[in-house]
């Protein structure tokens, strides 16, 4: 196949199922798997179970895998030559579950000891980072694991209000979409975590240090109603950010922040994104091009296009903004940048305007390319 | 589904117009010549005019892309209207030279094609068929060459042409997921009609693409109605044309009184 792109769409015949993509990784061979939340209108549980998809390098379906653990929390892991995700059995469990990526057969499972995860991150050293919330002490829970999955570090994170009706329908995919994420900075102040959780009455983006979890700094906004959709670092204290209030979308493409301080988000100068859906969802990630660095900032408009807004991180410019239409409603899931430096793009697509299934787009580096 | 590089879809652009005046000169030169070689006949054998009728497209499926991937393991098939379905429309200026049984004939024009793609999206209780319709448009240069009968006002002709065409932007996103160049062949037959002051020319051709007309690298940008992948192509058409021709010529004066012994 001459062709270094592709557009899928992956329709499952069952009416009453539901798909919601949540991450995607490239394989070291070629080809993708990619990792959805499946809701059966018709199941006993109202949590979705879990169901992996590995396709060829063209996005063709190789295998088809349908778990029964549930609520499965972006992102997929790698660990050796397994797929890894995190899940929670029925008791609410939460567990990291290993797969073949050959078959999609499990190769291993392991109990983390935490309940209600809403997302999990593999750090740069390898140790997995998962967030959860614990109804009983009303608290956002981070718990930091080593390679072998063991116990390192724990945290929690008072709410001091009671959530579990938000955060089950965050779950079971009835109520909001929260956007929840863990990512890691490292500058003068130290290294580490930023992760975007429940933390004093709001949804707040907590700067943890790596090695004690104990919070350093935040970004917060107004209670749950406002947010940040995306976060990453660009360099030393700048960060690129994107947020919500006020029921439009905002954009900091270069904003410093002091990972050791408590910062209102309505002091940082933002620009309007009015395109994008209403509390869009938004992936932030680095990406080279050319041996050029640029941060992208991936979304979805009213307009049902895929956007991607293509920033150079050294010159904080904005380049080029990608659009990728199509007829139904989109929302993007994940982004990554391919072995080839092109880009994948795994998002929910509302088939007919109805079914809600996952299509996986990958972008040829053409198009990201300077001269371009 | 559109990706927005402007400077190089230009750059190729302009690039595909020079060589469309390349050829129209290669064309300009031949006929130059052939006119030089024939002296001042040249022009007692050239009839010129213009001419309409319509077309069928007949899409053959070199390689099927759909987009669509079903996690049951079915496949999902594209299909193209038939023949005769879609209709599409050609207008064109006619330019001959003859002598007694060979006639050249160019048809520079446009030339629109139409049909639709098919294809079906499949749930446990209903079918969803999709049909996206296509309209593309081509200024095209076919050259043919003709051997024709002479039965005085009737004469009919065979023969076989080949065509450069040039496929013409629009607005629907589906139109950048073709190249624009098309190069086809095929056969025409057709009988001449000498009116004495004008000479009719009904004919029909059966044209073959040569070459893919899908553009390998902007295959999934269509978007306008529809989210698809656009299969390889062949665009296979059949044509059936009207012309009305002047000869430049003093005109035969055929008997309106059949003899009978």
């Amino acid at each position: 196949m001459p062709e270094d792109g592709f557009t899928k769409i992956y329709n499952h015949p069952e009416e009453v199922l539901s798909f919601f993509p949540e991450s995607v990784v490239e394989l070291p061979g070629g080809g993708y798997i990619y990792l959805s939340a499946v809701k059966d209108e018709q199941a006993e549980t109202e949590y979705p179970s879990t169901y992996l998809v590995r396709t060829s390098a063209s996005g063709e379906v190789e295998w088809t895998m349908n778990y029964d653990w549930l609520a499965p929390s972006a992102r997929l892991i790698q660990r050796g030559n397994n797929i890894g995700f995190v899940a929670m059995n029925r008791q609410f469990e939460a567990h990291v579950i290993l797969v073949d990526p050959a078959n999609g057969n499990v190769s291993s499972q392991q109990n983390l000891e935490m309940a209600m995860t809403l997302y999990a991150y593999s750090d740069s050293r390898g140790d997995l980072v998962v967030l959860g919330y614990d109804f009983v002490s009303r608290s956002s829970w981070i718990s930091r694991y080593n390679e072998s999955f063991t116990l390192q570090r724990s945290t929690m994170l008072p709410v001091n209000t009671d959530l579990e009706y938000l955060i089950q329908r965050h779950l079971n995919k009835t109520g909001q979409d929260f956007h929840f994420f863990i990512g890691e900075y490292s500058n003068e102040s130290g290294t580490g975590y930023y992760v975007n959780c429940f933390y004093n009455y709001t949804l707040r983006s907590v700067f943890l240090d790596i090695s004690s979890l104990n919070a350093t700094g935040d970004i917060y906004s107004f209670q749950i109603e406002e947010g940040i959709s995306s976060l990453i670092q660009n360099s030393g204290s700048l960060f690129g950010l994107t947020s919500y209030y006020e029921g439009n979308n905002y954009l900091l493409s270069e904003a410093e922040l002091q990972v050791t301080a408590s910062q209102n988000i309505r002091d940082l100068p933002a620009k309007a994104l009015y395109e994008l859906t209403y509390k869009a969802r938004v992936i932030a990630n680095r990406a080279s091009f050319g041996n050029t660095a640029y941060t992208l900032f991936s979304s979805q408009t009213n307009t049902n296009s895929l956007v991607l807004y293509q920033y150079l991180t050294e010159a904080d410019s904005l380049v080029h903004t990608h659009y990728h239409r199509f007829d139904h409603r989109v929302t993007v899931s994940d982004v990554i940048q391919t072995d080839d430096l092109g880009i994948a793009i795994l998002g929910e697509i509302y088939i007919l305007g109805k079914y809600q299934r996952p299509f996986l787009v990958k972008m040829p580096p053409d198009p990201f390319l300077p001269e371009n | 589904m559109i990706f927005y590089v402007q400077p190089f879809v230009a750059a190729r652009d302009l690039m595909k117009v020079t060589k469309l005046r390349y050829l129209l000169f290669l064309l300009g030169l031949s006929l130059s010549l052939v006119a030089q070689s024939q002296g001042t006949r040249f022009l007692d054998h050239l009839r010129i005019g213009f001419g309409a009728g319509a077309n069928s497209a007949d899409i053959r499926v070199l390689e099927s892309y759909n987009i669509y991937e079903d996690l049951t393991e079915a496949s999902y098939e594209n299909s193209y209207s038939p023949m005769l379905q879609d209709i599409g429309n050609q207008y064109f200026a006619q330019m001959e030279w003859f002598n007694d049984y060979l006639i050249l004939s160019l048809k520079p024009g446009t030339y629109t094609y139409r049909f639709s793609k098919i294809n079906e999206v499949m749930f446990s209780s209903e079918n969803v068929r999709q049909e996206v319709p296509y309209l593309l448009r081509y200024i095209s240069i076919p050259l043919e060459a003709r051997y024709n009968f002479d039965f005085q006002r009737f004469r009919p002709y065979a023969g076989i042409g080949i065509t450069y065409s040039h496929l013409l932007g629009s607005h629907d996103a589906s139109n950048q997921t073709f190249i624009r160049p098309m190069f086809s062949a095929g056969a025409v037959a057709g009988t001449y009609i000498d009116l004495r002051y004008v000479i009719l020319d009904m004919h029909i051709g059966y044209h073959s693409g040569l070459h893919n007309i899908t553009s390998k690298t902007n295959r999934f940008e269509t978007g306008n109605g529809s989210t698809f992948a656009q299969d390889d192509l062949l665009l296979n058409n059949l044509q059936l044309s009207l012309s009305v021709l002047f000869s430049l010529q003093k005109q035969k004066h055929y008997s309106n009184v059949e003899c009978f012994y």
